[in-house]
């Protein structure tokens, strides 16, 4: 492994160091070259803006070492998946086998403006990473399930996923990442799922970052006319998570939906910053991110739902709960709506934050429950509204096997 | 709206709605802002020096504070191009009724005034210009030991009481809006409730701008002692001038133990002025405090009544209707800080934008660490007129203690095209179905304003609808 010096002070020499070591061809060493430009131009959020009111940067552990030799992602996919064209792999690999797919959709966007210095940075700095490309009216049988698993924890990760979906193309996927606990790192993940016409992706993301591990990233996604996009976070790990979500509905009658699952406990920190933008007509964006806050945990939670001028019939919802379960939990969930035009046909938001209704466990307890198994199955009860509408089995066990860590397992309801 | 002051029924005929004097003011200062006139302001006053200090501290705080970047633009205001003392009435040469624009004219003849209500107030404080001129208390009140009467008035006849609270809810630094304030402040009305005393009768002021350019900066200061209740009402309607005129009041309110306080303002400023207000109230246990808030004037305003909830079981709700037309942005809100046990919060905003105009929400509601129990909900509501019109909602959350309940919702709508269909059925014009379905919109705020009000706001509303105004 070799050490490479702190790579926010990283220059265009240790940038093409990366590409020496991965053996990697002119283009993408130009790649990162102009997106490392971009990431000097680009100052990194000073705390002033919106977006990073609720998230200190500064003990982000920049010094970290730069993870060069990044795992392998490992897929599993049904055997024939890839029979009909479809190419799901790690990202090192897609770049030597399918250069041109990877070039024409590499770095096509220039991330959402809260997260852009973080987004150069991975284009410039990524080292591991997923792409998956479906191609025209394919639709990918059963649960493509993506993992990664970092040895170390006190490392610089940027890794970057790439979905691409051709027109009425469909796919469900799944991707994990997951680190040891102890020692600081900087986990700066970008996604981007970019939907054709009519296509239908499902993407999860499950993060089991170790308890040192700052997730810095960002997701965009892109909803082309008439496509169905659902993206599931569940945020388990990490130290300090603060994820930027960008949703662009460029094309009529797209639809979307964004749903969340936060389970935090100790000194976790989750901030999350949502964009909805809906600039095309019919589209309909809805957005459901649940948190269940134990101990001294933080989440805060910016959302701003955008209806741009000259849409027309766009629908979007907003909605963030928050369940305090220690007196020490805090919750700042603040939905901000900007609606440039009257003709819509539905726009709202809600947010709560509270404790667990005594009555409900009264009840729970008169039922022969004791206090925290009354508990557990109110939290797990809470999060229904979301886990009730991943209709995928292997991403709905997967997920709830992972936030067990904090609210328990449902078996003994079961 | 009444105006039963009799130095302002004689007025001539040119000035019948009673907005406009020929006379020239008998002390301006000229235009712009520095310690020099602050202190000038203080002198001509005859304050006391602690007052002075205070003026001169302030301004100091205004200068070094940059303006804030967020809610509506500010750029355009010249601080230095603002006269920030006068006295009397204005310069008549160049305000004839001629001089009003059209818009305000017509609204004028077609609201008329209605005086029906009068009776029913207790007393009426006009502000006319900087000076508070006039004062009516009935004597009932003054033998319960109510005080009304102008702030500078009450600077000097009340001292105590006034050094006691004043600048204790709003400090002089607290932002860059209320420190011009404390350095120029100039007018506003001062009410001290003694303990157990119930106003049964709301308490008016009228507010007025009269010279061009000139700012108000009028500072109100209410007590409520314990156990007392008062319903205060402040309505304003400005003449209209060519060049931007700037309203930087600034209220504050303590609610003591077991008192209640309700604070009800309609703003219809005209469509130059600069609406910065910042009024803060706080509420000691089992206290209640409320704001009715409607913004219906102004170019820019920028306004978000708070609550402190201090003492236990203390309350705190927000009325807020918003009304924006053509190039007006109303920037407003409600803000309640939970600091205390089984405190409970209600914010409830009704906002509308048409033609080109802007509404914002923008709250903030905040629980600290151990107010268990604490309850607060916040509804905001946003009809969008016109497919150029605008609407935005910025509702902070901020929840540092588990053992509560706060909620939030919003919707954003338009006039749907069947409840016109229906009404227009029923045999009404567009506009008058329009107005109608406004009107309901806006129904659980206007029924708790006073009935004059109601029925001002209701019209208001009509005409907006039927394009006559704005």
């Amino acid at each position: 492994m070799t050490t490479v010096t702190n790579p926010l002070t990283l220059d265009s020499e240790a940038i093409s160091r990366i590409s020496d070591h991965l053996d990697e061809p002119d283009w993408l060493r130009s790649h990162r070259a102009e997106w490392w430009q971009r990431a000097t131009a680009t100052p990194p959020p000073t705390g002033e803006e919106e977006e990073w009111r609720r998230t200190d940067l500064a003990p982000l552990p920049r010094d970290a070492e730069l993870l060069l030799d990044a795992p392998t992602v490992e897929v599993t996919a049904q055997p024939d998946a890839t029979a009909g064209g479809l190419i799901v792999t790690d990202l090192r690999t897609a770049v030597r086998e399918h250069p041109d797919l990877v070039r024409r959709f590499l770095g096509t966007s220039r991330g959402q403006a809260s997260h852009a210095h973080f987004w150069a940075l991975a284009q410039a700095g990524w080292t591991g990473g997923l792409f998956c490309y479906v191609p025209r009216g394919l639709t990918v049988d059963g649960t493509i399930l993506a993992r990664t698993v970092l040895e170390r924890a006190d490392v610089t990760y940027l890794p970057l996923t790439l979905v691409v979906a051709e027109e009425g193309s469909s796919v469900t996927l799944l991707e994990e990442v997951a680190s040891p606990d102890g020692g600081a790192g900087w986990f700066g993940g970008i996604v981007e799922v970019r939907a054709a016409q009519a296509a239908h992706v499902r993407y999860a993301h499950l993060q089991q970052l170790g308890d040192g591990a700052w997730n810095i990233g960002a997701q965009r996604v892109e909803v082309g006319q008439d496509a169905t996009v659902t993206t599931l976070n569940a945020e388990v790990g990490s130290k300090v998570t603060k994820v930027g979500l960008d949703v662009q509905m460029t094309g009529k009658g797209g639809t979307s939906k964004l749903l969340g699952l936060l389970a935090a406990g100790d000194d976790q920190h989750i901030d999350i910053n949502s964009d909805q933008d809906l600039h095309a007509s019919y589209t309909t964006s809805d957005l459901l991110y649940l948190s269940a806050l134990y101990d001294r945990a933080r989440a805060a939670f910016y959302g701003v739902t955008k209806v741009r001028a000259g849409s027309a019939q766009t629908s979007s919802y907003q909605e963030c709960r928050n369940l305090l379960l220690s007196p020490q939990a805090g919750a700042e969930p603040i939905p901000v709506l900007e609606i440039e035009t009257n003709d819509i046909l539905r726009c709202g938001h809600g947010a709560t934050a509270g404790a667990i209704d005594p009555t409900q466990l009264f009840y729970a307890q008169t039922r022969g429950l004791d206090p925290d198994a009354a508990e557990r199955m109110i939290v797990r009860g809470f999060f229904e509204q979301v886990v009730a509408q991943i209709d995928d089995a292997l991403i709905r066990e997967r997920v709830l096997a992972s936030l067990a860590r904090r609210i328990g397992t449902t078996e003994a309801f079961a | 709206m009444a105006l039963p002051n009799p130095a302002l029924t004689q007025i001539p005929d040119s000035y019948k709605y009673g907005w406009h004097d020929s006379e020239q003011p008998p002390t301006t200062f000229p235009k712009g802002i520095n310690a020099e006139i602050v202190e000038k302001i203080s002198r001509v006053k005859g304050e006391p020096q602690w007052m002075t200090d205070l003026r001169l501290k302030a301004y100091r705080h205004f200068e070094a504070r940059p303006l804030p970047m967020w809610g509506g633009d500010l750029t355009p205001i010249d601080f230095q191009d603002i006269y920030y003392y006068v006295t009397g009435s204005s310069d008549g040469a160049a305000q004839s009724w001629d001089d009003v624009p059209d818009y305000i004219r017509r609204t004028y003849d077609k609201l008329g005034i209605p005086e029906a209500e009068k009776k029913y107030l207790a007393g009426v404080g006009g502000q006319y210009d900087s000076e508070v001129i006039y004062h009516n208390i009935r004597e009932d009140l003054e033998k319960q030991g109510v005080i009304f009467m102008g702030t500078d008035q009450a600077l000097k006849e009340h001292p105590e009481i006034f050094r006691e609270h004043f600048g204790t809810v709003i400090p002089a630094n607290d932002n860059k809006l209320a420190a011009l304030n404390t350095a120029v402040w100039s007018g506003g009305s001062f009410i001290y409730v003694p303990k157990g005393v119930h106003v049964e009768l709301p308490l008016q002021a009228y507010f007025r701008i009269n010279t061009e350019n000139m700012g108000q900066f009028e500072r109100t200061l209410i007590v409520a002692d314990e156990g007392s209740s008062v319903h205060y009402v402040e309505g304003c309607t400005a003449p209209t001038y060519s060049t931007a005129s700037l309203h930087s009041a600034v209220v504050e309110i303590i609610v003591k133990k077991g008192a209640r306080v309700r604070y009800t303002t309609i703003q219809n400023w005209s469509h130059n002025v600069y609406n910065l207000v910042t009024k803060r109230a706080v509420a000691h246990e089992d206290a209640v405090m409320e704001w009715v808030d409607g913004n219906l004037g102004s170019k820019l305003t920028m306004k978000y009544p708070s609550i402190y909830l201090l003492g236990e079981r203390a309350h705190g709700e927000v009325l807020s209707i918003a009304f924006a037309g053509d190039d007006q942005h109303q920037d407003a809100g409600g803000k309640i800080i939970h600091a205390a046990p089984n405190t409970t919060s209600l914010i409830t905003s009704k906002s509308i934008s048409k033609g080109t105009g802007r509404t914002s929400y923008r709250g903030l509601v905040k629980v600290y660490p151990g107010c268990e129990k604490s309850k607060s909900t916040v509804r905001c509501d946003a009809l969008i007129l016109d497919e150029r019109a605008r609407s935005d909602t910025y509702p902070y959350m901020e929840i540092d203690e588990e053992d509560v309940t706060i909620g939030h919702e919003a919707t954003v709508s338009k006039v749907g095209s069947e409840q016109l269909f229906y009404l227009m059925s029923r045999g009404l014009s567009e506009a008058e179905a329009s107005a109608m379905i406004v009107n309901g919109f806006i129904e659980p705020i206007v029924k708790e304003l006073p009935m004059e009000y109601a029925v001002e706001m209701n019209r208001l509303i009509q005409l907006q609808m039927e394009g006559a105004v704005g």
